[in-house]
């Protein structure tokens, strides 16, 4: 295959041409209630070029923009790279597009596949997501449906620059989810699970009881009360804050997002103030074991440790090559793609808050708080840059330096410069939640990524749910 | 070409088979913070199987389908794995329907098959020049793809359509300081679009950017609240999701015991239509050879019907009603094509375009002394959607007062149950339009909760 797509860049009279090819397998089971609604095996492969053509668009100042092409059928290559040349040429762009050096590497990785699930039956993935779903549903009586979904895929990677670059990659994913259902008349409450893995098969065995956790946890919903609104002192758990750094700060330190846009490039100033001392965030595509890990982007730039924030200033971004051409900076092995169908934009790896230094407790958090809420999971979350909303899965009343009752419908939102700035104490106990789902940003999802975070307490910050009067 | 595999599932499978071939032409152009930066061309096939063996149902798909042929050394396997997945599977009762006469629709447009890159490229131009403004930065986004599909099953039923489709779409971002404003639009077709409908899209966002501009307070409590037809999302999203015979049959749909009852306001109607022209969710046949048809979901206010596809069907021992979607990988689902609202005071006909751009508001502003007008609410889709209870923060909205819209609310949230609001409409407005597959009019209801934050 190499060869063959060395042979292919050789063709091109662009600038600049990479390709990747991918051949994914994947199976994929699906439980709906006691129903086992799908249990699928599927083969999918394609190819990508994008082209770069220093003097196109015609001539005067400038050059070409990017030329992309992506397929389905191999026979295509050549035809796919002379097109990608084509429009490359076709598109004017002033000043031109330059990319920021990277080194060229060779490397044939194969990452741990910790028990190959190419090996394993389809019948066996059945039983084992059976098992997890009866754990739901053997619950109570009160889960009327549940949803278990068991998906893996190893994935053949190629990658070659004109620049000498030359990837082959075997990357392996798991990932299961279970939602559960609880209803009593006409309350309905969810629970859910979702585990996440760069890793095979072994990876994914005794995890019921998490599944157990879920559903038990919705059952108890139907009797929560819902939080009452209002603005609270709270504390995040390490799910939910580390859906929170992804989702209301991580995308703005993407830096295709400011690059070009000279407002966004003031408001994201490296060396502004974004929260008190405590707050440390980074993102590490490099860190041992992740869903969001991988030896190189898809540029074929080498992944990172990139601090963000470091206490509570903000010092880095995420780059891909043209974003950190344009700013100046080094690029962050931070290009990624879902798939063969799609180019390559900024996105994250694994993203964190770092846990605190002071060596404090949950409980320390908690103690001087007379009345907050203890926020914990996430069902879901949107940020419209400076706005935010988050569900949280579920969440407990602190009274008086204590965890009290569960409530239900807690809503987190706010502004996040309000909000961030109001991160007052960093507990010392952090976690990677090996979650499944993915980040969605043009139009690609579901990318693999992973948060982390310890318990993190907000000053102040506003919860929705029951609104009084 | 399907034919093939087709002949060779049923020798392998007791219960028949259905089979839907798909490739994909794109070619997108995308101009970022105000320039041309890119131009991609994808070209993508792929088979899709489902057989049923010994009462049992399976799927399989692929990509890996030579010269757009799923020809002997693919569909071999293909059908392995189909087989393998019905092993697994519970038994339905599934039937694949016979040939039946598919009704006449256009889906293939040349104009917009046959527009070259530049052409894209103008449209992309023009509508940059229209919508720049002193600080502020555009994107904007041009794709056209053209499709074509063939579905057969074994019961000897087929149906092949070529389509087109063309989607725009402009976002105008403004930063000023800490406030992100960002006001987008955009319009899909079978075709290329007109200029006056790219005249309206271009007047849609400078008349919401220059109401905008302006940052009022927030009001506060229980008011008259208008939703554009945009902002009406978190007021559809349940009732599409209790519409769906999935969900009726998983037994989560609100409104799966009420079919035949009075739910909804007297004057809402509902439909899912396959069948308007020119739009990209049209189709003569769905993914599983049943015809397409105008499906009434709700009548005056009263359920009358939820959609399924043939295994939905199946299990809920009724008719597929045409909405099987079934895409390369993973089996069909029931899904909605075009969903229609309309009211009984409509006197705009579906689909046709305003002499000229409206202004905000759909004309509901004038009795309104102190309300909110939302367009764009935060976290649409999450938690617990088809239950109807809802609290969001708003994205866009703007305060009205005295019949006129004042200015751009920020830090407020909007809260109430879709259920309940679509009770009792205070009036739909004379807007009605096009947001993705959707057409609606703006709506405006009483008492609707709004907490200033």
């Amino acid at each position: 295959m190499i060869d063959r797509l060395a042979a292919a860049l050789r063709r091109s009279r662009a600038d600049y041409v990479e390709i990747r090819v991918e051949r994914t397998w994947s199976t994929a089971v699906t439980f709906r209630g006691r129903r086992l609604e799908s249990a699928t095996a599927s083969e999918d492969q394609g190819g990508f070029v994008r082209a770069l053509h220093a003097g196109g668009g015609g001539g005067g100042g400038g050059g070409g923009g990017w030329g992309v092409a992506s397929f389905t059928s191999l026979d295509r290559l050549d035809a796919m790279v002379d097109r990608a040349g084509e429009l490359s040429r076709a598109v004017r762009v002033d000043p031109p597009i330059r990319l920021a050096d990277v080194a060229p590497h060779h490397a044939d990785v194969q990452l741990d596949l910790d028990g190959d699930v190419r090996g394993v039956s389809l019948a066996e993935k059945k039983r084992l997501l059976q098992a997890y779903n009866g754990a739901m549903l053997g619950v109570s009586d009160r889960i009327v449906d549940t949803l278990a979904v068991y998906r893996d895929e190893v994935s053949e990677y190629w990658y070659v620059n004109s620049q000498g670059t030359v990837l082959h990659e075997l990357r392996p994913e798991v990932t299961l989810s279970g939602t559960a259902v609880a209803r009593r008349d006409g309350t309905i409450e969810k629970g859910l699970e979702s585990i996440g893995l760069r890793r095979g098969w072994k990876s994914v065995q005794d995890k019921a009881a998490g599944f157990r956790e879920v559903a038990e946890r919705a059952v108890q919903l139907l009797d929560a009360p819902m939080v009452t609104g209002g603005t609270y002192p709270v504390i995040l758990d390490p799910e939910l804050a580390g859906v929170f750094i992804h989702e209301a700060f991580g995308h703005l330190s993407e830096a295709d997002f400011v690059y070009e846009n000279p407002q966004a490039r003031e408001m994201m100033t490296v060396g502004r103030r974004f929260g008190k001392p405590v707050l440390n965030v980074g993102d590490n595509g490099a860190a041992a074991g992740l869903r969001g890990t991988l030896p190189f982007d898809d540029e074929g730039t080498p992944t990172q440790d990139t601090t963000l924030i470091k206490d509570g200033i903000l010092v880095g971004r995420l780059h891909s090559r043209e974003t950190a051409a344009a700013m100046g900076e080094r690029p962050t092995g931070n290009a990624r793609a879902i798939s063969f169908r799609h180019a390559p934009i900024v996105r994250m790896t694994n993203t964190y808050i770092a846990g605190g230094r002071g060596g404090e407790t949950f409980e320390d958090l908690i103690r001087d708080v007379k009345l907050g809420v203890y926020a914990c999971g996430a069902f879901g979350g949107q940020t419209m840059l400076e706005n935010f909303s988050f569900t949280a899965a579920y969440g407990r009343m602190i009274r008086d330096g204590h965890v009290a009752e569960l409530v239900k419908d807690v809503v987190l939102a706010g502004n996040l410069f309000q909000t961030l700035d109001r991160i007052d104490h960093i507990a010392a106990d952090f976690r990677w939640n090996q979650m499944g789902g993915g980040c969605g940003k043009g139009g690609q999802y579901p990318l693999p990524v992973t948060e982390g975070a310890p318990h993190v307490r907000i000053e102040e910050a506003l919860i929705g749910g029951d609104v009084p009067g | 070409m399907i034919a093939r595999l087709l002949e060779l599932a049923q020798r392998g499978a007791d219960g028949g088979a259905d089979a839907l071939w798909r490739r994909v032409e794109r070619t997108t152009v995308a101009f970022e913070w105000g320039r041309l930066k890119a131009a991609a061309s994808t070209e993508e096939a792929g088979v899709n199987l489902r057989v049923r063996h010994r009462g049992r149902v399976g799927v399989a798909g692929t990509t890996a389908v030579g010269g757009g042929d799923a020809g002997a050394q693919h569909a071999a396997p293909l059908l392995e794995r189909a087989l393998a997945s019905a092993e697994l599977g519970e038994e339905v009762d599934l039937v694949f329907p016979p040939p039946a006469s598919l009704p006449p629709l256009t889906t293939f447009f040349a104009r917009a098959a046959d527009a070259s890159l530049d052409h894209l490229i103008e449209i992309g131009d023009s509508l940059l020049n229209r919508l720049a403004r002193e600080g502020c930065r555009v994107n904007v986004a041009i794709d056209r793809e053209t499709t074509a599909t063939r579905v057969a099953n074994t019961a000897g039923a087929a149906g092949e359509y070529r389509a087109t489709s063309v989607s725009v779409s402009a976002d105008v971002w403004r930063i000023a300081g800490d406030d992100v404003l960002v006001v987008s639009d955009g319009l899909d077709g079978g075709d290329l679009p007109s200029d006056d409908a790219l005249a309206t899209l271009v007047a849609s966002i400078n008349a919401r950017l220059d109401h905008a501009l302006r940052i009022v307070a927030p009001p506060d409590g229980a008011m008259p609240v208008i939703f554009t037809p945009a902002g009406l999302s978190a007021l559809m999203l349940p009732v599409t999701q209790a519409l769906s015979g999935k969900a009726v049959l998983q037994g989560i749909s609100p409104l799966g015991a009420k079919r035949g009852e009075q739910v909804f306001d007297a004057r809402l109607s509902l439909t899912d239509d396959a069948l308007r022209l020119g739009r990209p969710g049209s189709r003569p046949l769905d993914d599983e050879c049943a015809p397409s048809r105008t499906t009434c979901l709700v009548e005056r206010g009263v359920v009358h019907r939820f959609i399924y596809d043939l295994e939905t069907a199946a299990r809920a021992q009724t008719e597929s009603t045409g909405h099987g979607q079934r895409g390369i990988f993973g089996k069909p689902v029931p899904a909605y094509t075009n969903v229609i609202l309309t009211s009984d005071s409509d006197t705009q006909r579906v689909g046709a375009p305003h002499a000229a751009p409206l202004p905000l508001g759909g004309g509901l502003l004038d009795d309104i002394k102190d309300g909110l007008l939302v367009d764009e609410l935060i976290g649409v889709g999450q938690g617990n959607v088809i239950g109807g209870a809802f609290s969001h923060p708003v994205a866009l909205a703007y305060r009205i007062e005295r019949g006129e819209i004042t200015g751009r609310v920020k830090d407020a949230a909007v809260a109430g149950n879709a259920y309940e609001l679509w009770k009792r409409v205070a009036t739909f407005g004379a807007d009605a339009r096009w947001t993705g597959s959707r057409w609606a009019p703006s709506v405006l209801f009483e008492g609707v909760s709004v907490a200033r934050r």
